[in-house]
């Protein structure tokens, strides 16, 4: 049985649809990502899931009970927001405790719970501190603290590291999957950032305007994107797409007219696309330099020098931006014309709808 | 040298102004009424210095001591209902109840009438043989007649108050408003997730929280209230019998009524003081909120 599951779950704020029927299955002790652009809907689903906000249409079931209309203390959830909400008046004891305080449990359970919370978030030393005085590391893990004490059946967290500075963010990156891993419990996460989403998630939710672009493991979106905005969205730099048409599609292998860039050969059995505009990607770290299956000449007007890598940035003869990614520092300029190839089994392919095309 | 002389010049040049307007309009009234308290001046020409008769007057012989007293049980009464009032109207107009931006607005009037005209509609409506508050009591039984709250000591008391109240609610009202709604919404669906209460999470949250607010909007009501001449003067001018002769009324009455300018003065100072040590509290504890907050 699964430990969450939103069964064509719907949010409307007036008139704007903000989620619009989402169907997903969450397994126990699963680390879940909900990723998405600002606007998607991503926050609002976890509000939802969390009991901040109603339900307009579906059921939210949690453990195999509807919850819908069950406050959040009784769904057995608990919530780590971006802000971390910490009370700036309570030391931070008293913030880890606060959740115990309400549900006035006698001290000495207080004092074991908050006590082990400390030592796995190493807060032990800061206990008698007023979140003021704390860092921005340490004021999240209070907030995460405060989540542990309840022993919740479910974590949610809402963008919990975008206050953070880069460097913090990767380090409580690992502490919470370490977390993740000793707890054993499951855990939605909403972010923007597909970086956090690619490292933590066992199963990445893409979201796009209220609606599931696609579920997978992090590898499986990035190798099999199932339309074109997962393929834009997962993947850094963003793949590259070309606009073409297809000249024709026998069922083993599909003839697509680049334009000025010349005719691609890709090995696809689908046949409904022939005659159709079409997309083809192709990500930037796909990409070799000097003769490949299918090779393009290029002129970089950027390039990025980052030692480990080398960016070439440029636009194709149609006006679609395209990326290069280099490993290392090849001697790339930029304004010289170079050939970069790549290989059309790295390729992906979308039809007018914007689907991926197998 | 030079430089440092002239740039002291140039600074004391750019205070002039307000050091002019301070000295014309502050120091030299308060000066004099402080000179003023040591003579005999009345309305006869040329005055006698007379020590700290004034002052051993009205702390002996005269009633002063007990216009003190009352003084601090009328502002203790009517700042603390302010503060109460406020509070709960703050909270109610906080909720998110249909109809919100109307109820905020309807705090507004006794706020912007013009004092002097909210101060005379109560006036009517505290008489007995026309006022709406007497008729209503005597409509649903609790009087047996007309009741003229201004003619007795003990009502005439408590009926300024009242009116002090319904004039200052509305700030203290809007200023705890604006200091709730300056406390993150985060922290109240945190504790909500948490299973906190209403009754709860205003009590653990939103009262810590507004300790600042409430400290200082207390401290500034005081120094108001305990000033208040306008609205006693209109309602009873200290009457009936002196029941509602606070100590600005007092004053008043003793300088401009009796023109004892000397006696008046004397009074005048002991206000001084007394607002002074108010404003020297709220000063602190400014001062260590802001210490607090840096913290």
């Amino acid at each position: 049985m699964s430990q969450l599951s939103l069964k064509r779950l719907e949010k409307s704020f007036n008139e704007a649809r903000i989620i619009k029927g989402i169907d997903l299955e969450v397994a126990d002790g699963e680390f879940v990502v909900f990723v998405g652009p600002s606007g998607c809907g991503k926050s609002t689903l976890l509000r939802m899931i969390a009991g901040l906000e109603d339900v307009t249409a579906g059921d939210i079931e949690i453990a195999g009970r509807v919850v819908n209309d069950l406050p959040p203390v009784q769904r057995g959830i608990a919530m780590v927001f971006q802000s971390y909400a910490l009370y700036p008046h309570m030391s931070v004891y008293e913030n880890i405790a606060f959740p115990l305080r309400v549900e006035k449990l006698p001290q000495d359970e207080v004092d074991k719970r908050v006590g082990a919370a400390a030592k796995v978030l190493q807060l032990e030393s800061r206990l008698q501190h007023r979140p003021g005085q704390l860092s921005g590391g340490q004021r999240q893990r209070v907030a995460i603290g405060r989540a542990i004490v309840r022993q919740p059946k479910i974590f949610l967290f809402d963008e919990p590291l975008s206050n953070l500075d880069a460097a913090l963010r990767s380090e409580m990156r690992i502490e919470l999957m370490e977390l993740h891993k000793r707890l054993g419990s499951t855990m939605i996460y909403v972010t923007h950032d597909q970086i956090e989403a690619m490292t933590m998630a066992d199963k990445i939710v893409v979201l796009n305007a209220g609606e599931i672009s696609q579920v997978g493991s992090p590898l499986e979106l990035y190798h099999k994107p199932d339309n074109l905005f997962v393929a834009g969205f997962i993947g850094s730099p963003k793949m590259n797409f070309i606009n073409g048409k297809v000249r024709s599609a026998d069922g083993s292998k599909v003839t697509i007219d680049l334009g000025a860039l010349g005719t691609l050969v890709l090995p696809r059995t689908s046949t409904s696309v022939a005659g159709q505009d079409v997309t083809v990607g192709i990500r930037p770290e796909h990409m070799q330099l000097g003769n490949g299956e299918f090779t393009l000449e290029i002129t970089p007007n950027i390039v990025e020098h980052l030692g480990i890598h080398t960016i070439a940035y440029s636009t194709l003869p149609g006006g679609e931006p395209f990326i290069g990614l280099f490993e290392g520092d090849p001697s790339i300029e930029d304004g010289k014309a170079l050939n970069m190839g790549f290989s059309v089994a790295h390729t992906h392919l979308f039809d007018a709808r914007g689907l991926a095309v197998y | 040298m030079t430089s440092t002389r002239s740039a002291t010049i140039f600074a004391l040049a750019l205070l002039a102004p307000a050091l002019i307007y301070i000295l014309t309009i502050v120091a030299y009234p308060l000066v004099d009424t402080i000179i003023l308290s040591f003579t005999n001046a009345s309305l006869k020409a040329g005055y006698d210095f007379v020590g700290w008769a004034n002052y051993q007057r009205i702390f002996g012989v005269g009633n002063f001591t007990e216009v003190i007293l009352r003084t601090f049980i009328w502002t203790f009464f009517s700042v603390t209902t302010k503060m109460i009032i406020g509070m709960a109207g703050a909270v109610l107009l906080n909720a998110a109840i249909p109809g919100q931006a109307v109820f905020r607005i309807l705090t507004m009037p006794p706020w912007i009438v013009p004092m002097a005209i909210g101060i005379y509609m109560w006036s009517w409506m505290y008489n007995g043989q026309f006022g709406m508050i007497s008729g209503l009591l005597q409509n649903f039984g609790i009087v047996d007649g007309p009741v003229a709250w201004l003619a007795y000591g003990h009502t005439a008391f408590w009926a300024t108050i009242v009116t002090d109240v319904w004039i200052g609610v509305p700030m203290v009202t809007i200023y705890f408003l604006a200091a709730m709604q300056s406390i993150p919404k985060d922290l109240y669906e945190a504790a909500w997730t948490d299973g906190a209460g209403r009754f709860y999470r205003f009590r653990r949250i939103t009262v810590p929280l507004m300790v600042p607010a409430i400290i200082t909007m207390s401290l500034l009501s005081l120094i108001a209230t305990f000033n208040s001449f306008d609205i006693i003067w209109i309602l009873t001018q200290g009457g009936p019998s002196g029941s509602t002769t606070t100590m600005i009324i007092d004053t008043y009455k003793t300088a401009i009524g009796s023109r004892k300018y000397g006696e008046g003065a004397a009074r005048a100072v002991v206000i001084c003081i007394f607002v002074s040590l108010f404003c020297l509290a709220y000063f602190r504890a400014v001062r260590k909120l802001q210490q607090g907050e840096a913290k």
